[in-house]
């Protein structure tokens, strides 16, 4: 492990202060991932600004809509999150342990790297690690790799379930940076790998992520996460789903629907979408959300079983969430 | 004490070890800190297969804090190989292990470089400074196409990666007829190839050692199931003499056969501790511990079941490949072996035939694992039996019925040649069966497939007997195995009136300090809490056998029957000198002698004392009433049971739901009940781990892929339903407890049951076989490829 060196920050501006100045810094919250990132070797930075202190843990309910904290904690948890945003609650409660529940933090969440064991793994390839080394996964084990917005020099996915859900809850995140404050659908924090994989996210180098906020909408509060995975817990998805529906007299009024564990970034089924929106909710309606969500899919040799996981798993959140 | 009190053995005591254990007031072998104590850190090969042409160690040395690095070449002369105790023939073969690879390294995450540091911190960061060059091998990683003509070796100095061949033939061993016409006399031919895929025992605590070479004994505290093996082999090993050696095993944090090793490890740092003059300390971390402890299962079955229309079995073929890994390790050979006596199971047949190819590749070397080549037997048999089932068109419990042993049929010698001391089947199967509701699920389950439910209902029967009680040193030696399976107990009457209990037996998990107490309880008529079960040190347990193969219990704890009625026949000559009375007109109640028919008598504790200040003591007898004894069972010892589960299959999308679980195991007499319980509820889950999600997954470059526990699934209990347990008590007649062992039951019942569910549920879909871990992407894909048939 390379020598780093540590500075606890107490302002956002003395954090993003800190880590613009240097290229090699980086921020550290819960340190759940970037602690293993850095002693497993697939970052080696020269300093960590550890955010912990700053001011950011608030989840705040306003007219607006709700307000999380790049730190609050176990946000699953928060009364008003289960009542105004069961999808996001979910998502939460289904991420990781208990124990690792107490110390993540939303921020870190969102910006977690992939779990793509040849990412991990830091004998192999990986252009997104190391630009240029080439993909072991394309002809690996790619069997949790993405089936959709992938390229031929990246197949990993985003494992976050949070980033689901609140894409599918047309959230956005705050952010100070060197070149001042910025608003970000969640859903456009993430690049696609084309031909940079390692340039993962929108985020300038120091760019803090401050809060995150989800507006108040007519179909967060009807939402549901599902997630498919190969044990109950402790355990990423192979597919997940987020779908957040405002049906009024049987007709579906709008709806968002998200994928996760199939692509670089949270995945907006927006054919699906169409597919519902304006017609009855009824199960040919879902039949066809379902098959709508598959398409555009290029699955590799070990996921093509993610294909058909999507239709049904989209069928299921959709059946699930009508009774709510 | 008085004679009335309720018997300790068939009390759910709570286990008195686990207050310290749950609240980390304890020591395990991580914990211990010793003055001048160094640390050590290995460099692994992320190669499977190649040649080490350049190793330099330079860098490293000069990193901060950096003691010593040291390479396979430094370590050559002194490291010799680890050992293989079970060289299951004559011409087996057994390539040499060196504990650090030195010209070339065989599987990925072999040891090839140490660093000993300060602090374990420095010795990580040094690791990264050592610069190796490898020239690639081809990687041999399939057993099938390792033994075809000109497959790439393992060892190229072998000449093949055929280990060696072991065949039991009833026929030749007159335990019955030739395999050969049983087949072809049978109206039904059942043939099926099963995988058992490759597992990681995945212990809790990580192995961990520190050696210290202070004073004129070298010890060794190590995380291990073996600290007597592990002495007696490090000499071997090592040529230290073994009387300068002294092994502890403090509190172990879990094994399943994982820790029943002599490790690289444990003789890297040994070597290295001697070599500095200081206390040197390995704790491996969990990647470490998944890619380079040794694995288990990995075997392909070929299997072929003859029998009549009427459902009477004939005979049974089983041809298997066991992959080793890389190298032999401590029992590695002889790990299916064990199964060879298991195949036929509980059930009569005219003829066996049982042949074994063992097969090198370049993987981690496997071992024992929870069962240790009985949950392979036992998970072939018990799918077999469905599929006969199925192609007779007989309920499987039916089948089962027909032709397994009845209780009335004790002692019964099987077709493999072991001779069943007792059991009683159908107690067992009635009260599962009553449980489990079985008649109202089959009508369940036909109603789902006739309205064609995307919920499928299976329902799995697992029948199963083990060997237990490992083992009569006699039978060992038959099958080569280079040591014995006795075990032994001493008993110390201290003069304050307690009891120390010293076992051969290496509990890491078990609950053998309060099982131990029990029986020491009841023997003696001594408070269960004034006993203190002293184990896993060579210095004060000075002969042991260890623990693995649910021995410990039906060897072991007839070792301490043996060594209490010892203190109990010179306590009663000392009291009967204390009572001037005959020794024959002594009376025992526990913890009262009393001269018969009088209300004279004496306590035990004053006998102790008598005994133990030796101021008037009768002729010939010797000061204190401290006994010990070792016990060399005569025959195995059988548990058996019935396991039933019922799984729900969403045919959508592959996924398996257990529903219930009910299982009646007959474990002979349980000394704790709730130890018992507990360790049929771990098994179950271990056993439900390997049919639904664990596996060992290499890539084609030989690197394990399922290295860290994010990846290796190893369930939960949200993964799993709530066990519906109970037992039958058919008592074992080969030692005087009636017990026969329950480490390994749950592992071995459980596995077939839930995967005979799952093909039961989709049977009528096309499906009779689903690949295991039965993931949803395997079972759905079996449907598939029913549907398609
Ligand atoms: C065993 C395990 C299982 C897991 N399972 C799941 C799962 O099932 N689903 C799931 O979604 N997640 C899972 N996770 C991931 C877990 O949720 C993340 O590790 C956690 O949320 C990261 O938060 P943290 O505060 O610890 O981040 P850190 O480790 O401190 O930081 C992570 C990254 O984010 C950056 N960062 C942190 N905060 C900010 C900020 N405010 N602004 C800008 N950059 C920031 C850091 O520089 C770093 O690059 C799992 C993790 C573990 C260890």
């Amino acid at each position: 492990m390379k020598p780093f060196a540590y500075t606890r920050a107490h302002t956002v501006w003395d954090a993003v202060a800190a880590v613009s100045a240097e290229p090699g810094a980086r921020y550290l919250a819960g340190g759940t991932e970037m602690v293993n990132l850095v002693r497993e070797g697939q970052e080696s930075p020269d300093r960590l600004v550890d955010i912990g202190d700053l001011p950011l843990t608030e989840v705040r309910v306003h007219g607006r809509g709700v307000r999380i904290g790049a730190l609050a904690k176990r946000v699953h948890e928060h009364p008003e999150v289960r009542r105004r945003l069961p999808v996001l609650a979910e998502a939460g409660l289904s991420a990781a342990s208990p124990q690792v529940r107490n110390v993540a933090t939303p921020g870190g969440n969102l910006l977690q790297r992939t779990r793509c064991h040849y990412f991990r793994d830091v004998r192999f390839p990986c252009n997104r690690r190391e630009p240029g080394t080439g993909c072991a996964a394309l002809r690996g084990v790619n069997r949790n790799n993405a089936i959709f917005g992938g390229s031929e020099h990246c197949v990993a996915v985003h494992p976050s379930d949070i980033a689901v859900a609140l894409t599918a809850l047309d959230a956005v995140v705050h952010t100070h940076g060197p070149a001042g404050e910025r608003v970000i659908p969640v859903e456009e924090l993430y690049r696609l790998p084309g031909d940079e994989p390692n340039r993962e996210t929108v985020l300038d180098h120091g760019e803090l992520i401050v809060a995150i906020d989800v507006p108040p909408t007519p179909f967060a509060a009807r939402s549901h996460y599902l997630k498919l995975r190969d044990r109950a817990s402790f355990a990423f998805a192979l597919v997940s789903v987020a779908v957040a529906l405002d049906v009024r007299a049987g007709v579906t009024h709008d709806v968002r629907i998200a994928l996760g564990g199939v692509a670089p970034r949270p995945w907006r089924a927006r054919a699906a979408e169409d597919a519902l929106r304006g017609r009855r909710f009824d199960d040919d309606a879902r039949a066809a959300a379902g098959e709508a969500a598959t398409t555009g899919a290029k699955p590799l040799p070990h996921n093509e079983f993610k294909v058909e996981l999507v239709r049904r798993a989209v069928v299921r959140a959709l059946s699930e969430v009508e009774g709510r | 004490m008085t004679s009335t009190a309720e018997p300790e053995v068939g009390r759910a005591r709570l286990r008195k070890e686990d207050a310290r254990l749950i609240t980390g007031r304890t020591r395990w072998t991580d914990n211990m800190v010793l003055p001048g104590m160094l640390h050590m850190a290995l460099l692994r090969s992320p190669m499977a297969h190649a040649r080490i042409t350049k190793i330099d160690t330079t860098a490293a040395r000069e990193m901060p804090g950096v003691i010593a690095v040291v390479t396979g070449q430094d370590l050559a002369e002194e490291q010799g190989s680890l050992p293989c105790a079970w060289p299951i023939t004559e011409d087996m073969k057994a390539p040499d292990a060196p504990a650090m690879a030195v010209e070339q390294v065989n599987f990925a995450g072999e040891a090839v470089a140490a660093v000993i540091a300060r602090s374990k911190a420095e010795a990580d960061d040094a690791l990264e400074s050592i610069d190796i060059d490898y020239d690639e091998l081809p990687v041999v990683l399939d057993m099938a196409a390792a033994i075809a003509d000109g497959a790439d070796l393992v060892h190229e100095n072998l000449g093949t990666n055929r280990c060696a061949t072991w065949v039991y033939d009833s026929a030749e061993a007159g335990s019955g007829g030739a395999i050969d016409d049983a087949i072809a006399g049978a109206e039904v031919v059942v043939e099926r190839t099963y995988r058992q895929q490759r597992l990681i025992p995945a212990f809790m605590e990580p192995r961990s050692m520190l050696v210290d070479p202070t004073g004129d004994q070298i010890t060794m505290w190590s995380a291990t199931q073996i600290p007597h093996i592990l002495r007696w082999m490090t000499a071997a090993v090592t040529g230290v003499p073994e009387s300068k050696i002294r092994v502890i095993a403090p509190d172990v944090g879990g094994g399943f056969g994982g820790k029943l090793q002599v490790t690289p490890e444990e003789i890297i740092t040994f070597l290295m501790a001697k070599r500095l003059g200081k206390p040197v300390k390995y704790t491996e971390s969990r990647s470490e511990s998944l890619a380079s402890a040794h694995h288990g299962r990995d075997q392909i079955q070929k299997l072929t079941l003859a029998a009549d229309r009427d459902g009477t079995l004939r005979g049974l073929k089983v041809e298997l490949l066991a992959d080793m890994g890389a190298y032999l390790r401590l029992v590695s050979p002889g790990v299916p072996i064990l199964g060879a006596f298991m195949f036929n199971a509980i059930y009569k047949m005219d003829a066996y035939k049982f042949v074994c190819t063992n097969v090198f590749t370049n993987k981690t070397p496997t071992d024992a694992y929870r069962g240790a080549g009985r949950p392979e037997a036992t998970f072939g048999i018990e799918r077999m039996m469905d599929e006969l089932a199925a192609e007779l068109s007989m309920d499987p419990m039916e089948l089962r019925r027909k032709n397994w042993i009845t209780h009335d049929e004790f002692p019964f010698t099987t077709v493999a040649g072991l001779t069943y001391d007792s059991g009683d089947y159908e107690s067992a199967t009635d009260k599962a069966m009553e449980t489990f509701g079985y008649d109202a699920l089959r009508a369940e389950q036909q109603e789902r497939r006739d309205r064609n439910d995307a919920i499928q209902l299976g329902i799995g029967i697992s029948t199963y007997t083990e060997m237990c009680g490992l083992a009569p040193s006699r039978v060992l030696g038959a099958l080569r195995y280079a040591a014995g399976g006795w075990e032994h107990a001493a008993i110390r009457m201290l003069p304050t009136g307690k009891v120390e209990l010293v076992t051969g037996t290496s509990p890491h998990g078990q609950g053998h300090e309060t099982a131990w107490s029990q029986i020491v309880a009841d023997q003696l008529g001594v408070p269960f809490e004034d006993v203190e079960v002293l184990h896993g040190d060579t210095q004060s347990s000075v002969r042991g056998m260890d623990s693995y193969g649910s021995r410990s219990l039906a060897v072991g704890g007839t070792a301490i029957v043996l060594a209490a009625q010892r203190v109990l026949a010179k306590a009663r000559k000392v009291a009967a000198h204390m009572m001037e009375c005959a020794e024959d007109d002594v009376d025992f109640t526990p913890g009262t002698f009393s001269v018969k028919g009088t209300d004279r008598g004496v306590a035990l504790a004053d006998v102790v004392v008598h005994a133990h200040v030796a101021h008037d003591l009768p002729d010939g007898v010797e000061a204190t009433l401290d006994s010990d004894a070792t016990f060399d069972p005569e025959n195995f010892s059988f548990p058996h049971g019935t396991h039933l589960c019922a799984a729900e299959v969403d045919t959508e999308t592959g996924r398996v739901r257990l529903r219930s679980y009910v299982c009646v195991d007959d474990v002979g007499k349980a000394v704790n009940p709730m130890i018992v319980e507990g360790q049929v509820h771990g098994g179950i889950a271990q056993g439900v781990a390997q049919a639904l999600f664990e596996e060992a997954v290499h890539d084609e470059s030989g690197t394990l892929t399922t290295g860290t526990l994010a990846d290796y699934l190893v369930p939960s209990a949200a993964d799993l339903p709530s066990f519906d347990t109970s037992r039958t008590e058919t008592p074992a007649t080969t030692n005087p407890l009636g017990v026969k062992g329950v480490g390994e039951a749950g592992t071995i019942a459980s596995t077939p049951a839930v995967v005979n569910a799952i093909v039961d549920a989709l049977r009528h879909r096309g499906v009779n076989d689903v690949e295991m871990p039965c993931t949803p992407m395997r079972v759905w894909s079996a449907i598939q490829a029913g549907g398609a048939r």
